[in-house]
Protein backbone atom coordinates (compact mmCIF):
# COMPACT_ATOMS: atom_id res chain seq x y z
CA UNK A 1 0.00 0.00 0.00
CA UNK A 2 2.92 2.43 1.27
CA UNK A 3 4.66 1.77 -2.50
CA UNK A 4 1.51 2.41 -4.30
CA UNK A 5 0.73 5.68 -2.65
CA UNK A 6 4.69 6.35 -3.38
CA UNK A 7 4.98 6.00 -6.32
CA UNK A 8 1.28 7.44 -7.18
CA UNK A 9 3.03 10.71 -5.61
CA UNK A 10 5.50 10.35 -7.56
CA UNK A 11 3.77 10.08 -10.97
CA UNK A 12 1.12 12.91 -9.58
CA UNK A 13 4.26 15.23 -9.20
CA UNK A 14 5.95 14.91 -12.56
CA UNK A 15 2.47 15.58 -14.01
CA UNK A 16 2.38 18.73 -12.12
CA UNK A 17 5.52 20.77 -12.05
CA UNK A 18 7.63 21.47 -14.92
CA UNK A 19 11.07 21.49 -13.20
CA UNK A 20 13.12 19.69 -11.46
CA UNK A 21 13.62 22.55 -8.75
CA UNK A 22 10.26 22.59 -7.79
CA UNK A 23 9.70 18.56 -7.71
CA UNK A 24 11.14 17.45 -4.68
CA UNK A 25 9.33 19.90 -2.82
CA UNK A 26 6.39 19.21 -4.31
CA UNK A 27 6.87 15.34 -3.90
CA UNK A 28 7.53 15.38 -0.39
CA UNK A 29 4.38 17.36 0.22
CA UNK A 30 2.22 14.95 -2.67
CA UNK A 31 3.81 12.01 -0.44
CA UNK A 32 3.05 12.80 2.94
CA UNK A 33 -0.30 13.43 2.13
CA UNK A 34 -1.03 10.60 -0.18
CA UNK A 35 0.62 8.21 2.54
CA UNK A 36 -0.98 9.41 5.24
CA UNK A 37 -4.13 8.90 3.67
CA UNK A 38 -3.33 5.43 2.89
CA UNK A 39 -2.53 4.17 5.84
CA UNK A 40 -5.42 5.47 7.63
CA UNK A 41 -7.83 3.86 4.62
CA UNK A 42 -6.14 0.34 5.08
CA UNK A 43 -6.46 0.82 9.13
CA UNK A 44 -9.55 1.63 8.60
CA UNK A 45 -10.71 -1.34 5.93
CA UNK A 46 -8.45 -3.66 7.97
CA UNK A 47 -10.75 -3.14 11.15
CA UNK A 48 -14.03 -3.03 9.53
CA UNK A 49 -13.04 -6.43 7.61
CA UNK A 50 -15.09 -8.95 9.46
CA UNK A 51 -18.09 -6.56 8.72
CA UNK A 52 -17.15 -5.98 4.60
CA UNK A 53 -16.64 -9.80 4.63
CA UNK A 54 -20.63 -10.48 4.98
CA UNK A 55 -21.49 -7.96 2.28
CA UNK A 56 -21.53 -8.65 -1.44
CA UNK A 57 -19.00 -7.95 -3.76
CA UNK A 58 -20.82 -4.89 -4.80
CA UNK A 59 -22.03 -4.00 -1.19
CA UNK A 60 -18.72 -4.35 0.11
CA UNK A 61 -17.35 -1.52 -2.33
CA UNK A 62 -19.68 0.69 -1.87
CA UNK A 63 -18.55 0.58 1.55
CA UNK A 64 -14.90 0.73 0.90
CA UNK A 65 -15.78 3.52 -1.19
CA UNK A 66 -17.70 5.34 1.47
CA UNK A 67 -14.95 4.50 3.90
CA UNK A 68 -12.48 5.89 1.28
CA UNK A 69 -14.59 9.41 1.16
CA UNK A 70 -14.86 9.48 4.72
CA UNK A 71 -11.37 9.22 5.65
CA UNK A 72 -10.01 11.78 2.60
CA UNK A 73 -12.35 14.05 4.24
CA UNK A 74 -10.45 14.10 7.51
CA UNK A 75 -7.40 13.68 6.15
CA UNK A 76 -7.58 16.84 3.97
CA UNK A 77 -9.30 18.92 6.96
CA UNK A 78 -6.85 18.02 9.50
CA UNK A 79 -3.94 18.85 7.03
CA UNK A 80 -5.67 22.06 6.29
CA UNK A 81 -6.46 23.08 9.32
CA UNK A 82 -2.59 22.10 10.17
CA UNK A 83 -1.34 24.61 7.66
CA UNK A 84 -3.63 27.05 7.59
CA UNK A 85 -2.30 27.65 11.68
CA UNK A 86 1.19 26.65 11.70
CA UNK A 87 2.39 27.99 8.20
CA UNK A 88 3.82 31.28 7.76
CA UNK A 89 1.48 33.72 5.56
CA UNK A 90 4.46 35.15 3.60
CA UNK A 91 5.78 31.99 2.10
CA UNK A 92 5.17 32.33 -1.45
CA UNK A 93 2.08 29.94 -2.79
CA UNK A 94 4.77 27.75 -5.05
CA UNK A 95 6.57 26.81 -2.23
CA UNK A 96 3.87 26.55 0.53
CA UNK A 97 3.64 22.88 2.31
CA UNK A 98 0.18 23.34 2.80
CA UNK A 99 -2.56 23.88 0.67
CA UNK A 100 -4.24 27.28 0.12
CA UNK A 101 -7.62 26.80 -1.65
CA UNK A 102 -9.83 25.03 0.85
CA UNK A 103 -12.48 23.47 -1.24
CA UNK A 104 -9.96 23.07 -4.75
CA UNK A 105 -7.56 20.65 -2.10
CA UNK A 106 -10.53 18.66 -0.57
CA UNK A 107 -12.59 17.63 -3.91
CA UNK A 108 -9.39 17.24 -5.89
CA UNK A 109 -8.32 14.97 -2.77
CA UNK A 110 -11.46 13.10 -3.11
CA UNK A 111 -11.56 12.69 -6.93
CA UNK A 112 -7.95 11.60 -6.75
CA UNK A 113 -8.85 9.31 -4.01
CA UNK A 114 -12.05 7.56 -5.81
CA UNK A 115 -10.17 6.77 -9.09
CA UNK A 116 -7.35 5.04 -7.35
CA UNK A 117 -9.69 3.21 -4.86
CA UNK A 118 -11.22 1.99 -7.84
CA UNK A 119 -8.43 0.47 -9.79
CA UNK A 120 -6.94 -1.23 -6.54
CA UNK A 121 -10.54 -2.79 -5.94
CA UNK A 122 -10.67 -3.57 -9.12
CA UNK A 123 -6.95 -5.39 -9.24
CA UNK A 124 -7.89 -7.25 -5.76
CA UNK A 125 -11.01 -8.64 -7.54
CA UNK A 126 -9.52 -9.45 -10.88
CA UNK A 127 -5.94 -11.16 -8.75
CA UNK A 128 -8.67 -12.67 -5.97
CA UNK A 129 -10.84 -14.39 -9.15
CA UNK A 130 -8.02 -15.67 -10.68
CA UNK A 131 -6.14 -17.12 -7.54
CA UNK A 132 -10.05 -18.96 -7.13
CA UNK A 133 -10.10 -20.17 -10.64
CA UNK A 134 -6.55 -22.15 -9.46
CA UNK A 135 -8.07 -23.58 -6.30
CA UNK A 136 -10.97 -24.33 -8.21
CA UNK A 137 -9.34 -26.25 -10.99
CA UNK A 138 -6.63 -28.42 -8.57
CA UNK A 139 -9.69 -29.53 -6.49
CA UNK A 140 -11.18 -30.64 -9.08
CA UNK A 141 -7.95 -32.45 -10.56
CA UNK A 142 -7.70 -33.81 -7.33
CA UNK A 143 -11.36 -35.26 -6.91
CA UNK A 144 -10.94 -36.80 -10.45
CA UNK A 145 -7.77 -38.58 -9.07
CA UNK A 146 -9.39 -39.64 -6.12
CA UNK A 147 -12.45 -40.64 -7.48
CA UNK A 148 -10.38 -43.57 -9.40
CA UNK A 149 -11.00 -46.84 -8.40
CA UNK A 150 -9.69 -47.34 -4.55
CA UNK A 151 -6.51 -48.81 -4.04
CA UNK A 152 -8.09 -51.58 -1.80
CA UNK A 153 -9.77 -52.43 -4.18
CA UNK A 154 -6.57 -53.16 -6.67
CA UNK A 155 -4.56 -54.50 -3.53
CA UNK A 156 -7.02 -57.05 -2.71
CA UNK A 157 -8.08 -58.19 -6.84
CA UNK A 158 -4.41 -58.37 -7.21
CA UNK A 159 -4.50 -60.95 -3.87
CA UNK A 160 -7.36 -62.61 -5.37
CA UNK A 161 -5.87 -63.26 -8.39
CA UNK A 162 -2.22 -64.38 -7.09
CA UNK A 163 -4.59 -67.52 -5.11
CA UNK A 164 -6.67 -67.87 -8.66
CA UNK A 165 -3.27 -68.28 -10.67
CA UNK A 166 -2.79 -71.45 -8.78
CA UNK A 167 -6.59 -73.11 -7.85
CA UNK A 168 -8.08 -71.70 -10.73
CA UNK A 169 -6.19 -70.89 -13.56
CA UNK A 170 -8.83 -69.74 -15.60
CA UNK A 171 -10.49 -67.91 -12.96
CA UNK A 172 -7.40 -66.11 -12.79
CA UNK A 173 -7.53 -64.95 -17.01
CA UNK A 174 -10.71 -63.81 -16.33
CA UNK A 175 -9.81 -61.86 -13.57
CA UNK A 176 -7.42 -60.07 -15.18
CA UNK A 177 -9.12 -59.10 -18.28
CA UNK A 178 -11.65 -57.76 -16.26
CA UNK A 179 -9.25 -55.63 -14.29
CA UNK A 180 -7.42 -54.57 -17.31
CA UNK A 181 -10.57 -53.50 -18.81
CA UNK A 182 -11.33 -51.80 -15.15
CA UNK A 183 -8.00 -49.49 -15.51
CA UNK A 184 -8.23 -48.70 -19.16
CA UNK A 185 -11.96 -47.18 -18.02
CA UNK A 186 -10.26 -45.74 -15.01
CA UNK A 187 -7.36 -44.57 -17.15
CA UNK A 188 -9.24 -43.15 -19.74
CA UNK A 189 -10.34 -38.84 -19.63
CA UNK A 190 -12.81 -38.84 -16.74
CA UNK A 191 -14.81 -36.16 -18.52
CA UNK A 192 -15.23 -38.42 -21.56
CA UNK A 193 -18.83 -39.81 -22.25
CA UNK A 194 -19.21 -43.28 -23.33
CA UNK A 195 -22.46 -45.21 -23.98
CA UNK A 196 -24.71 -46.24 -21.19
CA UNK A 197 -24.20 -50.00 -22.49
CA UNK A 198 -20.67 -49.90 -22.07
CA UNK A 199 -20.95 -48.13 -18.28
CA UNK A 200 -23.56 -50.93 -17.43
CA UNK A 201 -20.94 -53.55 -18.85
CA UNK A 202 -18.14 -52.00 -16.83
CA UNK A 203 -20.25 -51.89 -13.98
CA UNK A 204 -21.02 -55.89 -14.39
CA UNK A 205 -17.37 -56.32 -15.12
CA UNK A 206 -16.30 -54.70 -11.62
CA UNK A 207 -19.36 -56.48 -9.88
CA UNK A 208 -17.73 -59.91 -11.38
CA UNK A 209 -14.84 -59.26 -9.74
CA UNK A 210 -16.00 -58.03 -6.33
CA UNK A 211 -18.30 -61.46 -6.36
CA UNK A 212 -14.66 -63.20 -6.68
CA UNK A 213 -13.36 -61.93 -4.29
CA UNK A 214 -16.50 -61.79 -1.78
CA UNK A 215 -18.52 -64.81 -2.72
CA UNK A 216 -21.95 -65.37 -1.52
CA UNK A 217 -21.55 -62.47 1.09
CA UNK A 218 -22.03 -59.98 -2.25
CA UNK A 219 -25.41 -59.66 -3.80
CA UNK A 220 -26.28 -57.53 -6.64
CA UNK A 221 -30.10 -57.22 -7.30
CA UNK A 222 -29.94 -55.22 -10.90
CA UNK A 223 -33.91 -54.02 -11.85
CA UNK A 224 -33.24 -52.15 -15.59
CA UNK A 225 -36.16 -50.97 -17.05
CA UNK A 226 -36.29 -49.30 -20.67
CA UNK A 227 -33.02 -47.80 -20.70
CA UNK A 228 -31.91 -46.42 -23.94
CA UNK A 229 -28.55 -48.56 -24.21
CA UNK A 230 -26.92 -45.68 -26.94
CA UNK A 231 -27.53 -42.55 -24.37
CA UNK A 232 -24.77 -40.95 -23.02
CA UNK A 233 -23.17 -40.86 -19.74
CA UNK A 234 -19.96 -39.84 -18.04
CA UNK A 235 -17.23 -43.06 -17.84
CA UNK A 236 -17.30 -44.28 -14.66
CA UNK A 237 -20.51 -42.56 -13.01
CA UNK A 238 -22.34 -45.61 -11.97
CA UNK A 239 -19.67 -48.29 -11.06
CA UNK A 240 -17.99 -45.98 -7.95
CA UNK A 241 -21.91 -46.14 -6.71
CA UNK A 242 -21.81 -49.88 -6.79
CA UNK A 243 -17.90 -49.46 -5.40
CA UNK A 244 -19.17 -47.27 -2.06
CA UNK A 245 -22.14 -49.39 -1.95
CA UNK A 246 -19.77 -52.41 -1.25
CA UNK A 247 -17.05 -50.84 0.46
CA UNK A 248 -19.19 -49.78 2.85
CA UNK A 249 -22.21 -51.74 2.80
CA UNK A 250 -21.06 -55.30 1.94
CA UNK A 251 -17.75 -55.44 3.50
CA UNK A 252 -18.47 -54.41 7.20
CA UNK A 253 -21.46 -57.18 7.88
CA UNK A 254 -20.81 -60.47 9.00
CA UNK A 255 -23.15 -62.28 6.18
CA UNK A 256 -24.91 -61.22 3.55
CA UNK A 257 -24.79 -57.83 1.75
CA UNK A 258 -27.60 -56.50 -0.85
CA UNK A 259 -26.86 -53.82 -3.26
CA UNK A 260 -29.64 -53.29 -5.10
CA UNK A 261 -29.40 -51.20 -8.98
CA UNK A 262 -32.61 -48.91 -10.53
CA UNK A 263 -32.43 -48.11 -13.41
CA UNK A 264 -35.52 -46.43 -16.04
CA UNK A 265 -36.45 -43.80 -18.24
CA UNK A 266 -39.25 -41.66 -17.69
CA UNK A 267 -39.77 -39.41 -20.37
CA UNK A 268 -36.59 -37.29 -21.41
CA UNK A 269 -34.66 -38.29 -18.38
CA UNK A 270 -32.80 -41.79 -16.87
CA UNK A 271 -32.92 -42.28 -13.37
CA UNK A 272 -29.96 -44.46 -11.92
CA UNK A 273 -30.12 -45.78 -7.83
CA UNK A 274 -27.83 -47.46 -6.30
CA UNK A 275 -29.09 -49.36 -2.69
CA UNK A 276 -27.06 -50.37 -0.26
CA UNK A 277 -27.89 -51.59 4.02
CA UNK A 278 -26.10 -49.59 6.23
CA UNK A 279 -23.99 -51.49 8.58
CA UNK A 280 -24.65 -51.10 12.33
CA UNK A 281 -21.74 -49.57 12.94
CA UNK A 282 -19.70 -47.09 10.44
CA UNK A 283 -16.77 -48.73 9.96
CA UNK A 284 -14.99 -45.73 8.71
CA UNK A 285 -15.35 -42.28 8.29
CA UNK A 286 -17.45 -40.78 4.96
CA UNK A 287 -14.61 -38.53 3.80
CA UNK A 288 -13.72 -40.80 0.78
CA UNK A 289 -17.37 -41.30 -0.22
CA UNK A 290 -18.35 -37.88 -0.48
CA UNK A 291 -15.41 -36.86 -2.79
CA UNK A 292 -16.58 -39.47 -4.73
CA UNK A 293 -20.01 -38.24 -4.87
CA UNK A 294 -19.13 -34.79 -5.39
CA UNK A 295 -16.80 -35.68 -8.23
CA UNK A 296 -19.82 -37.77 -10.00
CA UNK A 297 -21.98 -34.50 -9.64
CA UNK A 298 -19.60 -32.65 -11.14
CA UNK A 299 -19.25 -34.35 -13.82
CA UNK A 300 -22.75 -34.82 -14.64
CA UNK A 301 -22.93 -30.98 -13.99
CA UNK A 302 -20.07 -30.81 -17.05
CA UNK A 303 -22.15 -32.93 -19.27
CA UNK A 304 -25.49 -31.89 -18.70
CA UNK A 305 -25.69 -28.76 -16.81
CA UNK A 306 -28.40 -28.39 -14.35
CA UNK A 307 -30.58 -30.72 -15.36
CA UNK A 308 -28.65 -33.28 -14.08
CA UNK A 309 -28.41 -34.39 -10.45
CA UNK A 310 -27.51 -36.70 -7.75
CA UNK A 311 -29.06 -36.73 -4.13
CA UNK A 312 -28.10 -39.11 -1.04
CA UNK A 313 -31.04 -40.97 1.18
CA UNK A 314 -30.51 -42.08 3.87
CA UNK A 315 -32.98 -44.01 6.75
CA UNK A 316 -32.35 -46.27 9.45
CA UNK A 317 -31.23 -49.14 7.51
CA UNK A 318 -30.58 -47.80 4.03
CA UNK A 319 -28.06 -45.75 2.15
CA UNK A 320 -29.23 -45.10 -1.25
CA UNK A 321 -27.83 -42.77 -3.67
CA UNK A 322 -30.04 -41.17 -6.66
CA UNK A 323 -28.70 -39.91 -9.81
CA UNK A 324 -30.87 -38.37 -12.92
CA UNK A 325 -29.71 -37.30 -16.16
CA UNK A 326 -31.55 -36.78 -19.58
CA UNK A 327 -31.40 -38.63 -22.45
CA UNK A 328 -28.85 -37.36 -25.16
CA UNK A 329 -27.51 -39.86 -28.08
CA UNK B 1 9.13 -77.44 16.72
CA UNK B 2 7.15 -76.02 14.42
CA UNK B 3 5.29 -72.70 14.94
CA UNK B 4 1.55 -72.78 15.27
CA UNK B 5 -0.30 -70.20 13.16
CA UNK B 6 -3.76 -68.72 12.96
CA UNK B 7 -5.20 -67.18 9.91
CA UNK B 8 -7.82 -64.22 9.96
CA UNK B 9 -9.18 -62.70 7.10
CA UNK B 10 -12.74 -62.51 5.93
CA UNK B 11 -12.13 -63.61 2.34
CA UNK B 12 -12.08 -66.85 1.52
CA UNK B 13 -9.62 -66.85 -1.28
CA UNK B 14 -6.87 -64.44 0.85
CA UNK B 15 -7.26 -67.39 3.71
CA UNK B 16 -6.42 -69.99 0.98
CA UNK B 17 -3.72 -68.01 -0.48
CA UNK B 18 -1.83 -67.45 2.79
CA UNK B 19 -1.96 -71.34 3.76
CA UNK B 20 -1.01 -72.54 0.79
CA UNK B 21 2.81 -69.62 1.46
CA UNK B 22 2.88 -71.32 5.06
CA UNK B 23 2.80 -74.82 3.77
CA UNK B 24 5.36 -74.21 1.22
CA UNK B 25 7.49 -72.97 4.42
CA UNK B 26 8.42 -76.28 6.56
CA UNK B 27 8.27 -74.94 10.07
CA UNK B 28 5.16 -73.38 10.38
CA UNK B 29 1.69 -75.46 11.02
CA UNK B 30 -1.51 -73.73 10.32
CA UNK B 31 -3.85 -74.48 13.21
CA UNK B 32 -7.01 -72.59 11.54
CA UNK B 33 -8.60 -70.66 9.70
CA UNK B 34 -11.08 -67.45 11.12
CA UNK B 35 -13.67 -65.72 8.99
CA UNK B 36 -13.77 -62.77 11.34
CA UNK B 37 -12.59 -61.29 14.31
CA UNK B 38 -14.63 -62.61 16.56
CA UNK B 39 -13.82 -66.14 15.37
CA UNK B 40 -10.06 -65.04 15.81
CA UNK B 41 -10.49 -64.42 19.34
CA UNK B 42 -11.96 -67.59 20.09
CA UNK B 43 -9.38 -69.89 18.11
CA UNK B 44 -6.69 -68.45 19.65
CA UNK B 45 -8.59 -69.47 23.29
CA UNK B 46 -8.89 -73.03 22.24
CA UNK B 47 -5.74 -73.81 19.54
CA UNK B 48 -3.43 -71.53 21.18
CA UNK B 49 -1.36 -70.58 18.35
CA UNK B 50 2.29 -69.00 18.47
CA UNK B 51 1.39 -66.46 15.99
CA UNK B 52 -1.62 -64.83 14.29
CA UNK B 53 -1.89 -63.56 11.11
CA UNK B 54 -4.56 -60.76 11.22
CA UNK B 55 -6.44 -58.84 8.66
CA UNK B 56 -7.37 -55.17 9.38
CA UNK B 57 -10.40 -54.74 7.88
CA UNK B 58 -12.69 -57.21 9.00
CA UNK B 59 -16.93 -57.07 9.13
CA UNK B 60 -17.42 -56.68 12.80
CA UNK B 61 -14.77 -56.60 15.11
CA UNK B 62 -11.97 -55.37 12.93
CA UNK B 63 -8.01 -56.21 12.93
CA UNK B 64 -7.21 -53.57 15.37
CA UNK B 65 -9.96 -54.48 18.19
CA UNK B 66 -9.70 -57.89 17.41
CA UNK B 67 -5.46 -57.62 18.93
CA UNK B 68 -6.42 -55.28 21.54
CA UNK B 69 -8.46 -58.13 23.23
CA UNK B 70 -5.66 -60.26 22.09
CA UNK B 71 -3.04 -58.67 23.83
CA UNK B 72 -5.32 -58.83 27.18
CA UNK B 73 -4.72 -62.71 27.12
CA UNK B 74 -2.07 -64.26 29.50
CA UNK B 75 -0.42 -66.05 26.76
CA UNK B 76 -2.04 -64.58 23.68
CA UNK B 77 -0.27 -64.89 20.45
CA UNK B 78 2.38 -62.42 18.23
CA UNK B 79 0.06 -60.46 15.85
CA UNK B 80 1.39 -60.09 12.36
CA UNK B 81 -1.48 -57.65 11.08
CA UNK B 82 -2.32 -58.27 7.14
CA UNK B 83 -3.89 -55.77 4.88
CA UNK B 84 -4.25 -54.79 1.32
CA UNK B 85 -4.62 -50.84 1.66
CA UNK B 86 -4.48 -48.66 4.79
CA UNK B 87 -2.13 -46.04 4.81
CA UNK B 88 -3.17 -44.65 8.13
CA UNK B 89 -3.14 -48.01 10.05
CA UNK B 90 0.63 -48.47 8.43
CA UNK B 91 1.57 -45.57 9.52
CA UNK B 92 1.00 -46.57 13.59
CA UNK B 93 2.43 -49.93 12.81
CA UNK B 94 5.89 -48.70 11.58
CA UNK B 95 5.68 -45.79 15.06
CA UNK B 96 5.43 -49.03 17.33
CA UNK B 97 7.80 -51.60 15.46
CA UNK B 98 4.62 -53.69 14.69
CA UNK B 99 4.85 -56.88 12.05
CA UNK B 100 2.37 -55.97 9.36
CA UNK B 101 2.21 -57.36 5.67
CA UNK B 102 0.60 -56.04 2.72
CA UNK B 103 -1.33 -58.02 0.22
CA UNK B 104 -0.60 -59.71 -1.86
CA UNK B 105 1.72 -60.93 0.64
CA UNK B 106 5.62 -62.35 -0.79
CA UNK B 107 6.62 -65.69 0.41
CA UNK B 108 10.21 -63.98 1.46
CA UNK B 109 8.37 -60.69 3.15
CA UNK B 110 6.25 -63.33 5.07
CA UNK B 111 9.02 -65.88 6.00
CA UNK B 112 10.85 -62.53 7.16
CA UNK B 113 7.43 -61.39 9.60
CA UNK B 114 7.04 -64.71 10.85
CA UNK B 115 10.62 -65.09 11.96
CA UNK B 116 10.91 -61.85 13.57
CA UNK B 117 7.15 -62.09 14.99
CA UNK B 118 8.78 -64.67 17.18
CA UNK B 119 10.80 -62.61 19.20
CA UNK B 120 9.13 -59.85 19.93
CA UNK B 121 5.16 -59.41 20.72
CA UNK B 122 3.32 -57.94 23.46
CA UNK B 123 5.14 -54.83 24.32
CA UNK B 124 4.83 -53.29 20.71
CA UNK B 125 1.35 -54.51 20.39
CA UNK B 126 0.64 -52.98 24.23
CA UNK B 127 2.43 -49.78 23.11
CA UNK B 128 0.07 -49.70 19.87
CA UNK B 129 -3.57 -49.94 21.61
CA UNK B 130 -2.58 -47.58 24.63
CA UNK B 131 -1.11 -44.71 22.00
CA UNK B 132 -3.33 -42.03 23.00
CA UNK B 133 -2.62 -40.90 19.18
CA UNK B 134 -4.57 -43.74 17.86
CA UNK B 135 -7.28 -44.44 19.94
CA UNK B 136 -8.66 -47.66 19.25
CA UNK B 137 -12.33 -47.43 20.91
CA UNK B 138 -13.51 -51.16 21.46
CA UNK B 139 -16.39 -51.75 20.17
CA UNK B 140 -16.88 -54.86 22.14
CA UNK B 141 -16.09 -55.93 25.74
CA UNK B 142 -14.44 -58.94 26.18
CA UNK B 143 -15.15 -61.50 29.30
CA UNK B 144 -14.13 -64.62 30.10
CA UNK B 145 -16.26 -67.54 31.10
CA UNK B 146 -14.63 -70.49 32.41
CA UNK B 147 -12.11 -71.53 29.41
CA UNK B 148 -14.22 -69.44 26.81
CA UNK B 149 -14.14 -65.82 26.01
CA UNK B 150 -17.47 -63.88 25.33
CA UNK B 151 -17.67 -60.87 23.27
CA UNK B 152 -20.45 -58.43 24.92
CA UNK B 153 -20.77 -55.53 22.37
CA UNK B 154 -20.73 -52.27 23.87
CA UNK B 155 -24.54 -51.32 22.79
CA UNK B 156 -25.30 -53.81 24.87
CA UNK B 157 -24.36 -52.59 28.31
CA UNK B 158 -26.29 -50.67 31.16
CA UNK B 159 -23.18 -50.20 32.88
CA UNK B 160 -20.40 -50.93 34.62
CA UNK B 161 -20.04 -51.39 38.39
CA UNK B 162 -16.73 -51.86 39.86
CA UNK B 163 -16.34 -54.51 43.50
CA UNK B 164 -13.50 -55.22 45.30
CA UNK B 165 -11.20 -57.01 42.86
CA UNK B 166 -13.72 -57.16 39.71
CA UNK B 167 -16.24 -55.08 37.57
CA UNK B 168 -19.06 -56.43 37.24
CA UNK B 169 -20.51 -55.45 33.35
CA UNK B 170 -24.44 -55.36 33.66
CA UNK B 171 -25.84 -56.03 30.33
CA UNK B 172 -29.01 -57.00 28.04
CA UNK B 173 -28.56 -61.06 28.27
CA UNK B 174 -26.70 -60.96 31.93
CA UNK B 175 -23.96 -60.07 34.03
CA UNK B 176 -20.28 -61.11 33.48
CA UNK B 177 -17.00 -59.76 35.34
CA UNK B 178 -13.93 -58.57 33.70
CA UNK B 179 -10.77 -57.49 35.08
CA UNK B 180 -9.88 -53.44 34.13
CA UNK B 181 -9.60 -50.70 36.21
CA UNK B 182 -12.78 -48.81 35.63
CA UNK B 183 -10.50 -45.53 35.58
CA UNK B 184 -9.45 -46.72 31.75
CA UNK B 185 -13.00 -47.81 30.76
CA UNK B 186 -14.07 -44.26 31.61
CA UNK B 187 -11.78 -43.04 29.82
CA UNK B 188 -11.79 -44.85 26.59
CA UNK B 189 -15.90 -44.85 26.85
CA UNK B 190 -16.13 -40.97 27.80
CA UNK B 191 -18.35 -40.70 24.90
CA UNK B 192 -21.18 -42.77 25.68
CA UNK B 193 -20.45 -43.53 29.28
CA UNK B 194 -20.68 -41.11 32.34
CA UNK B 195 -19.76 -41.94 35.81
CA UNK B 196 -22.64 -41.50 38.10
CA UNK B 197 -21.00 -43.06 41.37
CA UNK B 198 -16.92 -43.59 42.75
CA UNK B 199 -17.40 -47.55 41.60
CA UNK B 200 -20.47 -46.99 38.35
CA UNK B 201 -20.40 -46.03 35.13
CA UNK B 202 -23.58 -45.46 32.96
CA UNK B 203 -24.50 -45.86 29.39
CA UNK B 204 -26.02 -42.54 28.75
CA UNK B 205 -28.69 -43.89 25.87
CA UNK B 206 -30.26 -46.65 28.92
CA UNK B 207 -30.80 -43.89 31.00
CA UNK B 208 -34.55 -43.35 31.55
CA UNK B 209 -34.93 -40.71 34.26
CA UNK B 210 -33.37 -39.38 37.16
CA UNK B 211 -35.08 -39.20 40.65
CA UNK B 212 -34.53 -38.27 44.21
CA UNK B 213 -35.57 -40.34 46.93
CA UNK B 214 -37.65 -39.23 50.26
CA UNK B 215 -33.84 -39.00 52.45
CA UNK B 216 -32.59 -36.57 49.36
CA UNK B 217 -30.52 -39.20 47.40
CA UNK B 218 -30.45 -39.05 43.98
CA UNK B 219 -31.67 -42.71 41.89
CA UNK B 220 -31.19 -43.20 37.87
CA UNK B 221 -33.61 -45.76 36.66
CA UNK B 222 -32.39 -47.66 33.08
CA UNK B 223 -34.52 -48.94 30.88
CA UNK B 224 -34.41 -52.79 30.56
CA UNK B 225 -33.33 -52.42 34.51
CA UNK B 226 -35.44 -53.19 37.27
CA UNK B 227 -33.08 -51.79 40.39
CA UNK B 228 -32.31 -47.90 40.24
CA UNK B 229 -28.57 -46.53 40.47
CA UNK B 230 -27.31 -44.73 43.42
CA UNK B 231 -26.16 -41.07 41.92
CA UNK B 232 -23.35 -39.58 44.29
CA UNK B 233 -23.36 -36.56 45.70
CA UNK B 234 -20.50 -34.89 43.77
CA UNK B 235 -21.76 -36.69 40.59
CA UNK B 236 -25.24 -35.02 40.51
CA UNK B 237 -24.84 -32.04 38.21
CA UNK B 238 -22.70 -33.71 35.81
CA UNK B 239 -25.30 -36.79 35.26
CA UNK B 240 -28.18 -33.72 35.12
CA UNK B 241 -26.66 -31.87 32.69
CA UNK B 242 -25.70 -34.64 30.31
CA UNK B 243 -28.80 -36.06 30.64
CA UNK B 244 -30.55 -32.83 29.45
CA UNK B 245 -28.21 -32.82 26.73
CA UNK B 246 -29.13 -35.80 25.43
CA UNK B 247 -33.02 -34.93 25.68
Amino acid sequence: MVLIATLTAIALTLARQTEWSLFFSDLARTSLLLVWTTLTITATLCLLRSRLNRFSVAGASILTFTAVIIVITAVSEIIYWIGTTYSSPNMPVTYSWFPQNHWYFLSSNIVVGIIMTGLALRYFYVSHQRQRNIESEARTRIHALQARIRPHFLFNSMNTIAELTRTNPKAAEIAVENLSDLFRASLADSHKLVSLAQELEITRVYQDMEQQRLGERLVVKWQLNGLPQQARIPSLTLQPLLENAIYHGVEPLPDVGVVEIEGRRKGNMIYLSVRNQLPIRKYQSEAGNQIALENIRERLELAFGSSASLSRAIDQTHYQVSIAFPVKE
Amino acid sequence: MTTRVLIADDEALARSRMRRLLEELTEYEVIGEAASGSEALQMSMSGSPDVILLDIRMPGMGGIETARHLSALDDGPAVIFTTAFDSYAIEAFDSHAIGYLLKPVRREKLERALRFAAQLAHPQLEALVNDPEQPVTRSNICARRGESLHLIPLEDILYFQADQKYITVRHRLGEDLIDEPLKELDREFADQFIRIHRNTLVAMKWIERMEKTPDGQYEIWLRDCAEPLPVSRRHVTAVKASIKKCI
